[in-house]
């Protein structure tokens, strides 16, 4: 049994308790043992570092040093596409000397880098492996037409997030074709749904996700996989907002990819958490 | 013939030396490709593009920069960051200008998420993690017309038990020192900057095209 650290974030205890739930219950299945960081911070998030850089990258480089020197392990699951990309931004920013010494003096140790951190797709691509994930399935999806969205913050920018490609990154397709599905090509696939401004700027926000659902669909897609909680109540909420000034507008389907994979898996839908999306997935899981 | 607007520009360094000092980013650099504008999601929403805001740096331009809609609506996709051929941390150079213009006190009034950063910063620095309840309710104070925006979707949320009422906690001593610590270095060097910077290129503060300087940027 293989045994990650894992760093849930404040979304997951929140507007993504489903992410959480259904993580955990693939991870269970694929015998990856997760052990909380205890007492865990917020990572910062955009906040942080649009306010101060130096705090921005103390918080998330708090938690590797947690992991490494109190938890004596050397990876972390971050499941949360923006946390990912802090704790990502932290392990690039120890590199730099003075950075490095700037960011022990606020965190009281010092963190020198070599925890590795696994997002979503990683933990099911590169942990697992699909050989082993595929292994596993007991409920093969029946070639569903998958559109696999990364948005921004899973690969940019590639110096600090390391991503195969960050234009075109396939790893997330190979994991949805592991449990059955057929991955669409589609033009969108790491395009910035907006998310950040959901709160006051939703005509922008509309006009972004409207963009990213139109063109999966025209690719053929019958559901969108998501690997972040912002993508996910972003494509998911604003339809509703969608259809009320777009009366042809038609449903999408956004699951997590932890949803799929655990709904291959076996793991109950109540785990999954399918009830907390706001547009009907059922249909695409029958 | 017919009268022409008089367009004066001081050049000014001072902007791109602190930008320098705090991003470690060259806006120099920039050579003006605009891929950075090509593929910005929001550059078609706002009132300037991410090139334009490099070329404003370059010429110490704080109204079009600083001053800008356009670092209140980027997203921080980092898409301009990871296609710059030169290599630049653009993203990083949006996030300076937020920092500048809320050290110079020069942020606008009527972009709204520069108040949401703001709150969603106390918030987790409060309670150790982000408490969304409270930084959607203190908005809502300031700014109660927002509600038709957004509380359609939050109360289906709410229904859907994805949001919390209650905060969960992080350790709540240890983030308080940390971001103690944390402003403090950063105050510190900000201020030697800045003051470094206008040190420069004396008198001129904030150079801008016809008249449009609402404040001087320069050291105090």
């Amino acid at each position: 049994m293989t045994k990650l650290a894992y760093y849930p974030g404040c979304s997951l205890h929140s507007t993504a308790k489903e992410l959480d739930s259904s993580f955990d219950g693939t991870m269970a299945k694929l015998e990856v043992d997760l052990a909380e960081i205890p007492g865990w911070q917020c990572c910062g998030n955009s906040a942080g570092h649009s306010a101060n850089r130096l705090l921005a990258a103390a918080l998330p480089a708090n938690e590797l040093v947690k992991v490494k020197d109190d938890m004596k392990l050397d990876a972390v699951a971050v499941p949360c596409a923006a946390c990912y990309n802090r704790f990502q931004s932290a392990n690039h920013e120890v590199s730099d000397e003075a950075m490095a010494a700037d960011i022990a003096q606020v965190v009281g140790r010092p963190y020198d880098g070599g925890v590795k951190v696994l997002n979503l797709v990683d933990v099911y691509h590169d942990q697992v492996g699909l050989a082993a994930l595929e292994a596993k399935v007991v409920k093969p999806f029946q070639g569903l037409k998958v559109a696999s969205y990364y948005g921004c913050l899973l690969t940019r920018p590639p110096k600090v997030t390391l991503a195969e490609d960050p234009e075109y990154p396939v790893h997330m397709d190979a994991v949805v074709e592991a449990i059955g599905c057929t991955p669409v090509d589609w033009d969108s696939k790491t395009d910035c749904c907006g998310a950040g401004l959901a709160l006051c700027e939703q005509d922008v926000v509309d006009k972004l996700v409207k963009g990213i659902i139109t063109n999966a669909r025209e690719r053929g897609a019958e559901a969108i996989a998501c690997a972040c909680p912002l993508c996910q109540i972003n494509l998911d909420g604003r339809q509703g907002e969608i259809k009320k000034t777009d009366g042809a507008w038609v449903d999408m389907p956004i699951l997590y990819l932890s949803q799929m994979v655990g709904h291959a898996l076996g793991v109950s839908d109540k785990q999954l958490g399918l009830k907390k999306a706001m547009v009907d997935v059922a249909r695409v899981l029958a | 013939m017919e009268m022409e607007e008089e367009v004066t520009q001081t050049l000014s360094g001072a902007l791109a030396a602190r930008i320098r000092s705090g991003s470690g980013e060259n806006p120099y650099k920039c050579y003006q490709c605009k891929k950075c504008s090509t593929g910005c999601p929001v550059a078609q929403f706002a009132d300037v593009h991410p090139a334009q805001i490099m070329r404003a740096v370059q010429l110490g331009d704080e109204a079009m920069s600083v001053d800008s809609r356009f670092i209140w609506l980027c997203t921080g996709c980092e898409a301009c960051t990871t296609r710059c051929p030169q290599g630049i941390d653009v993203a990083a150079i949006m996030d300076e200008l937020r920092i500048i213009a809320r050290q110079d006190g020069r942020v606008r009034r009527d972009m709204p998420f520069a108040r949401i950063l703001d709150l969603n910063y106390k918030s987790f620095k409060r309670w150790g993690r982000l408490y969304e309840l409270e930084l959607v309710s203190l908005d809502l104070l300031k700014r109660p017309k927002a509600a038709l925006g957004y509380t359609s979707l939050g109360i289906k949320m709410m229904a859907k038990g994805k949001i919390s009422l209650l905060p969960t906690i992080g350790d709540r001593k240890q983030m308080k020192r940390m971001a103690r610590a944390a402003e403090r270095i950063e105050a510190r060097r900000r201020v030697e900057a800045k003051a470094a910077a206008a040190g420069k290129a004396p008198g001129a503060s904030g150079a801008s095209a016809a008249g449009g300087t609402p404040k001087g940027g320069g050291a105090s």
